[in-house]
């Protein structure tokens, strides 16, 4: 690349990120012609549980992400359910959803308030609000500071989602409460009004705050809402399970930016390495069999990411592919259409926590009595707030032998693949008009449209 | 432009006298800790998972600081915070850099795979830096470095097993004394508590590991509501001692039964599970189940 700008850390998200784009003019204008994400942290999460009672897969999976541990936990649950086929009870079903969608409240408002709101309105003169850059802030004093004591009553809100979903996982971040064959915890009266206060709270605060902010935002930046388009194909693992067979978030993919939904098959899933500071002798392989070991430095290589494909293609995932696939938002694929869709999804998923909390049955149990296999394979796909994920494990004389987990993160910031084709958010980048150089405060705008989680991709796939 | 942070307690006033909000309680928290001239913070993450922070944004007390809001904005200067700083790139390489008078949190356990590389938290110039060599050289000139979470405290989870990354405890690196707020994650009131401390230079006394004893000094067993409570022999039973499903408890010092999580919610054997002894340097120990005379083998859960 010949006019290089790197963007080393890349600030408000969680993990660390470094991000190279070349920038050229073309058309009289400065933008990005070419770009690369790096992960640049190695966790070797792959032997953790290798050797680990099944059970363990759980709590310890949680600990991949601090902001996101919930998925983690359920469907490390549901994974090892599937080695022995095991059923739960409904309250169980039920107290997963309303605690998973909980998370996603609290991811989402987090991450337009906090990591976000601040590449389009100046914070507060002081740290960590400064130093800040100050390139292209188009929202006025008066408006930054309105969307600045949002920020701080954001603050609050997500506390308040992380005790909702706490009345019921015990607590958050890090909740004890998921295990196969349910959920620990008894649902009480008392526990579930306690609940409904929340969310009563917390539903308004998305209808007549987060929404509102961020088209509000969005209409100050229209460009974005053309900008970092990416791929166009999106994917969904299907997420909130209602216990009829569908899901309130179908599972599905679209090409290209089609209306045309296409069915997931797991089997055309392959890990591709090659950019990558991993050995090459196990190349393109499925998750069920991923073999990872970490090769540092390696001719070519520039992250600590895989590069996950579908079909041989990168995809994105997330909200807005959620979104899409549910026929709930099409409106456009952008930087704004990411952010708009993050925001509607959480007005869906609040207004859904009463119902939940309705279909719970009273002191009934949320656990059955299971014991994995001794021996025996399973995998379980669900949602995250950021996007698909899955875990594959298998379980050999009553430990776990092999274990693979792909976030989405994985898929979303992954680096180039074997056939050359550049990860999701590298491609988003591409186009991107940069005004100031030493400030390219556009790249930052595609790149945490994404809601990048990179302590989730780290994590290094085989564990 | 930066500004002070009395300067910009002038700003709040002004800003929630706009929002018409009574601004006469910021004088008080202004001396809450540190005062204006006091250290600022730098506060890094290596190998972790990002929950330590989710878990400070938690922070609620009736007392002052009263809310993450409120710590960040009156009681400390929080120069960097990877998941916070509004700035990026150079920019907060340069920030951190000058920093001179600070104290030092840390979050997540060292790498130190790969000569370091397993870790590389910002580049200075066309120089990577590892995170080793950041915590290394910060802690040489932090008034005091704070281990907020088990990974910094004692590398955790991220250095079970095989360590691939080579992860280590802060402490091991720095080879200097660290106060260690452990916890996966730690609760928001113990960091918050231990920094005002910090901040204020109070001493405050550890245990041979490390932590404040205010804080990690009694046991959770010995303080647990459902110690008396008979055993429960398998999950899916809410209000019972768990000790006998694997619950750590017993050997793990932390005011969780007393403080509860999230606002006083709730705590993990309250929710019917077990205590994971997520403080202790043991932690992620692995779960045996101890199987009780009402335990039949091959039969229900299995920890």
């Amino acid at each position: 690349m010949a006019n290089l700008l790197v963007v080393d850390p890349v600030t408000r998200l969680e993990g660390h990120l470094r991000v190279e784009v070349g920038v050229e003019t073309v058309g009289g204008v400065q933008q990005v012609v070419e770009a690369r994400l790096a992960g640049t942290s190695f966790r070797g999460f792959e032997r953790l549980l290798e050797g680990r009672a099944p059970a363990e897969a759980a709590h310890l999976t949680q600990r991949i992400c601090g902001v996101c541990s919930v998925p983690h936990g359920v469907v490390a649950s549901m994974a090892l359910e599937a080695t022995g086929g095991a059923q739960i009870p409904t309250n169980a079903r039920i107290l997963r959803n309303f605690v998973l969608a909980a998370n996603f409240l609290q991811s989402h408002i987090l991450h337009f308030y906090h990591l976000s709101l601040l590449d389009f309105a100046a914070g507060p003169d002081s740290p960590p609000w400064t130093p800040a850059w100050k390139a292209d802030l188009r929202i006025g004093p008066e408006d930054s500071a309105r969307l600045i004591e949002h920020y701080k009553q954001a603050l609050g809100i997500v506390r308040q989602v992380n005790e909702m979903a706490a009345i019921f996982a015990g607590r958050q971040p890090h909740s004890p409460a998921f295990i196969a064959g349910g959920f620990t915890q008894i649902p009480t009266r008392e526990a579930i009004e306690q609940a409904k206060v929340y969310v009563k709270a917390i539903a308004e605060f998305v209808r007549s705050l987060y929404i509102p902010d961020v088209d509000f935002v969005a209409n100050q930046y229209p460009e974005y809402g053309k900008l970092g388009r990416g791929t166009g194909n999106f994917m969904s693992f299907g997420v909130f399970d209602l216990g009829d067979r569908t899901s309130l978030f179908g599972p599905g993919r679209i090409s290209d930016g089609s209306t045309e939904i296409q069915p997931v098959d797991p089997q055309a899933i392959r890990e591709t390495v090659v950019r990558s500071w991993f050995e090459d002798s196990a190349p393109n392989r499925h998750p069920s069999e991923g073999v990872t070991q970490a090769a540092y430095p390696k001719e070519g290589a520039y992250s600590w990411l895989k590069a996950p494909r579908y079909d041989g293609r990168p995809y994105e995932t997330g909200p807005l592919a959620r979104m899409w696939i549910a026929g709930r938002y099409r409106t456009g694929i952008s930087v704004n259409d990411r952010h708009k869709a993050r925001a509607r999804e959480s007005l869906i998923l609040a207004e859904a926590l009463s119902g939940w909390l309705a279909g719970l049955e009273v002191g009934g149990t949320a656990y059955t009595a299971y014991t994995p296999p001794v021996d025996g394979t399973g995998a379980a796909l669900t949602e995250a707030p950021r996007g698909a994920l899955g875990h594959w494990l298998r379980i050999t004389g009553g430990k776990i032998a092999h274990y693979q987990i792909i976030t989405p993160t994985c898929w979303n910031a992954s680096p180039r693949d074997d056939a050359n084709q550049p990860g999701p958010i590298e491609q988003a980048l591409v186009g991107t008009p940069v005004q100031d150089r030493e400030h390219p405060v556009e790249v930052l705008r595609v790149v945490h449209a994404f809601d990048p989680c990179l302590a989730c991709a780290v994590h290094a796939l085989r564990i | 432009m930066l500004i002070t942070r009395r300067s910009f307690l002038k700003y709040c006033a002004a800003a929630s006298a706009a929002l018409g909000l009574d601004h006469s309680a910021l004088r008080a928290v202004e001396q809450a800790a540190g005062g204006p001239d006091g250290p600022s913070v730098l506060w890094l993450q290596g190998s972790g998972c990002s929950g330590c922070s989710i878990s400070f944004l938690n922070y609620i007390s009736p007392n002052d600081p009263k809310d993450a809001a409120d710590v960040l904005i009156r009681s400390v200067s929080l120069d960097y915070h990877p998941t916070l700083s509004a700035g990026a790139g150079q920019m907060v390489v340069d920030q951190v850099k000058k920093a001179d008078n600070f104290i030092l949190l840390v979050e997540g356990g060292v790498p130190t795979a790969f000569g370091g590389h397993a870790c590389v938290p910002w580049s200075d110039g066309d120089k990577e830096i590892t995170f080793e060599q950041a915590v290394r050289e910060l802690a040489s000139k932090a008034r005091q470095v704070v281990c907020v979470g088990t990974c910094a405290s004692y590398g955790g989870i991220n250095a079970i097993g095989e360590n691939p990354a080579g992860v280590k405890a802060v402490g091991v690196i720095t080879g200097g004394n660290t106060v260690n707020v452990p916890g996966c994650p730690p609760h928001p009131n113990w960091i918050v508590s231990t920094l005002v401390s910090v901040l204020q230079g109070k001493t405050i006394p550890v245990d041979d590991r490390g932590r404040p004893t205010s804080i990690y000094g009694r046991r959770i067993h010995d303080e647990c509501p459902f110690e008396d409570r008979g055993k429960a022999r398998s999950f899916g039973v809410n209000g019972r001692c768990m000790e006998e499903l694997g619950c750590q408890g017993p050997g793990t010092g932390a005011p969780c039964a007393r403080m509860k999580w999230n606002n006083g919610i709730n705590w993990c054997v309250q929710a019917g599970s077990i205590c994971l002894g997520c403080t202790e340097p043991s932690f992620p120990n692995p779960v045996e189940r101890r199987r009780g005379r009402g335990g039949g083998r091959g039969r229900g859960p299995r920890m």
